[in-house]
C-alpha cells in the first residue's frame, strides 16, 4: 500500500488545474484549495513516491512542493476571551502560523477564560474544543495563574493539549497537573506582532511540538486503521453531494485526521450521508462505517469514521 | 521605546515582571502615549492578586481656544474668523451655533467664518474655549492601564487628576485602605506625594 504524505503545493493560478490532475491521477487527495490573487496553495496527501515528480512537473511553473506535517488535521486555537488582552496578537499569531503548517485551525474564545478565581469552561465550548484533533490553549503570564485556571479550562476536554505560557517549559511542566501532550514556554500575553528571530523560533517550536502530538497519534491510528482515510470520504461527498460546492466556507469539508466536518445543515443533510455510497458497488455506506452527528459547531455535520476493529470493514 | 523618565514594573514572579514590562511598553507606543507620560510604576501580584499602575504625566496640554487656531477680524459690518487649523472647526461650529445660532453663522467656505458684527467681542471670541484635550487624554490613559492590567482584574479604582494618576484593580474587592497601603508607597518610590 502506498503511504500518502501531507505536503503543500505553493505555485501561480496558471495552470495550477494540472497540478490538481495530477495529484487525484497519482491517487492522492486535495484537502484544500486557497486561491489568494495570483496564488494558490494547495494542502494535499501525495503518495511519497510520487513526490519527486510533482517537483518536476510543477518546476516550469514555479511551484513548489514543501511537506507540511498538519495537513489535513482541524485544531482550536483556545483564548481565554476575545478582549484585547488577548487578541489579536498570540492566538491569531498561533493560529496564522499552524495555518502555514497544513492545519485548519479555529479560534475558540471562551466567554470566561480569564481571572483565575473566576475562569470557567462552558458546555458548548468544551463540546466545540472536543471536536478538534488537538486544542492550543495561549495562556497568560504568571505561572500561579496558569497553575490555578488550568484545571478548570481542561475539565472534560479529551482531546491533546498543547499548553503556551509565558513560563519556560520546565515551569509549565511543573505547574499543570495531570500533565498535558505539549508545552511550550516563552510565549504568554504578547501585544505586538510575532515577527522577532527568537518569536518565531517559539511559533517553530510549537508546530513542532503539535506534528509531535498528532503523530503520536497517528501512529496508535496505524495500529487499528479507520475503515475509511478521511480526504477519500471527502472526495466522495464531494464527488455525490452537489451542494457542498455551492456552500461559500473556505472548506466546505473540513478534514481532521479521525473524521470529517460538513458544512451542511444537520437536519436536513445527516440522513443523504449516512446513505453515500463509499464503494462502487454500493455495498458500503458512509452510515455503515461512521457516526454521523450533529456538530456544536452552527448547525453543521459531524463524522466520526469508525476503527476497521469495530466494522471489520477498510475501504 | 524611548525611555520614560522613570519606568519600573514589579513583580514577584519574575517572569511575569519581564512579561509586563513588555506588555506596558508595547501599550504605551501602541497608544502613543509615552510622550504623555513622564513616570510609571507598576505593580503586580498575582497571589494576593492585585495590580497597581501609578504615574505622573508629564504635562497636560492646556484648553484650546479660538485664538490658537484662529485670526478674529472685527470689521464694521460683520467678524470674520480666519481659521488657521481645522483639526478644531467643528468643536467651534457647534459652539458658535449654540451661542450665536444658525442663521448668524455663515461659513462661506473651509477656512472662513463669518458672524454679524456686534454679537461678540474680539476678546470674548478669542478666549472661548473651544475643546479641552485632557479630557480625552484622561481617558486615553486610564484605557491603556486597563488594557495593561490582567484582564480577569475586573474590580477596578482609579484616579487622574493634576497630572498624577493611578489604578488599582484586583480580581477580588479591594480593601478600603488600599489606596494608603499600595499606592502612596509606590508615590513615594517616585518620589512624589500623592
Amino acid at each position: 500500500m502506498t503511504t500518502l504524505v501531507p505536503v503543500t503545493y505553493k505555485g501561480g493560478v496558471y495552470r495550477h488545474d494540472e497540478i490538481m490532475d495530477l495529484i487525484d491521477d497519482l491517487g492522492g487527495y486535495i484537502v484544500q484549495k486557497h486561491v489568494m490573487a495570483q496564488d494558490v496553495v494547495l494542502q494535499s496527501f501525495v503518495p511519497r513516491d510520487d513526490i519527486d515528480l510533482i517537483r518536476e512537473v510543477a518546476k516550469p511553473l514555479a511551484g513548489e512542493v514543501v511537506e507540511a506535517p498538519l495537513v489535513g488535521t482541524e485544531i482550536a486555537v483556545v483564548s481565554p476571551s476575545l478582549e484585547i488582552h488577548h487578541l489579536p496578537h498570540t492566538a491569531c499569531d498561533i493560529a496564522e502560523y499552524l495555518r502555514r503548517a497544513g492545519a485548519k485551525t479555529n479560534m475558540v474564545g471562551l466567554a470566561r477564560g480569564f481571572g483565575k478565581r473566576i475562569a470557567n469552561l462552558n458546555d458548548e465550548e468544551r463540546d466545540v474544543i472536543n471536536e478538534h484533533d488537538l486544542a492550543v490553549y495561549a495562556l497568560g503570564s504568571f505561572e500561579e495563574c496558569i497553575r490555578q485556571k488550568f484545571p478548570v479550562l481542561r475539565r472534560g476536554i479529551q482531546v491533546p493539549i498543547v499548553v503556551t505560557g509565558a513560563p519556560d517549559r520546565e515551569t509549565l511542566v511543573r505547574a499543570i497537573d495531570p500533565p498535558v501532550e505539549g508545552y511550550v514556554g516563552g510565549v504568554g500575553r504578547i501585544m505586538h506582532r510575532f515577527k522577532r528571530p527568537e518569536e518565531l523560533a517559539k511559533l517553530d517550536e510549537l508546530v513542532d511540538e503539535v506534528s509531535r502530538t498528532l503523530d503520536a497519534r497517528r501512529d496508535a491510528l496505524a495500529r487499528d486503521p479507520l475503515s475509511v482515510f478521511p480526504p477519500r470520504l471527502m472526495a466522495i461527498i464531494e464527488e455525490q453531494l452537489p451542494e457542498v460546492s455551492m456552500l461559500t466556507h473556505p472548506t466546505p469539508v473540513t478534514a481532521q485526521m479521525e473524521g470529517l466536518r460538513v458544512k451542511l445543515p444537520y437536519d436536513l443533510y445527516a440522513d443523504d450521508i449516512r446513505s453515500l455510497a463509499v464503494t462502487a458497488d454500493g455495498a458500503v455506506t458512509v452510515g455503515d462505517i461512521a457516526d454521523v452527528l450533529p456538530s456544536r459547531m452552527r448547525n453543521y455535520i459531524l463524522i466520526r469514521i469508525k476503527p476497521f476493529s469495530e466494522t471489520r470493514i477498510l475501504v | 521605546m524611548p525611555p520614560l523618565n522613570y519606568f519600573v514594573v514589579e513583580s514577584p514572579d519574575a517572569v511575569g515582571r519581564e512579561a509586563y514590562e513588555r506588555i506596558a511598553g508595547d501599550v504605551l507606543q501602541d497608544l502613543d502615549l509615552i510622550k504623555v507620560i513622564d513616570r510609571l510604576h507598576i505593580y503586580v501580584d498575582p497571589k494576593v492578586p492585585i495590580f497597581v499602575a501609578a504615574g505622573l504625566l508629564r504635562h497636560m496640554p492646556r484648553a484650546i481656544r479660538v485664538s490658537n487656531f484662529a485670526n478674529v477680524n472685527i470689521g464694521e459690518k460683520m467678524i470674520v474668523l480666519d481659521i488657521g487649523d481645522e483639526t478644531y472647526l467643528a468643536p467651534l461650529l457647534r459652539q458658535l451655533w449654540a451661542r450665536y445660532g444658525k442663521e448668524n453663522v455663515d461659513q462661506p467656505d473651509r477656512f472662513t467664518v463669518v458672524l454679524p458684527a456686534g454679537v461678540a467681542g474680539e476678546e470674548e471670541l478669542e478666549q472661548m474655549v473651544v475643546a479641552d484635550p485632557s479630557e480625552t487624554l484622561y481617558k486615553d490613559v486610564i484605557y491603556a492601564l486597563q488594557y495593561i492590567a490582567p484582564e480577569g482584574f475586573k474590580v477596578r479604582r482609579q484616579y487622574i487628576k493634576d497630572e498624577k494618576f493611578y489604578y488599582v484593580a484586583s480580581e477580588d474587592t479591594l480593601p478600603g485602605d488600599i489606596v494608603e497601603a499600595m499606592v502612596r508607597p509606590i508615590f513615594a518610590k517616585m518620589g512624589v506625594t500623592l
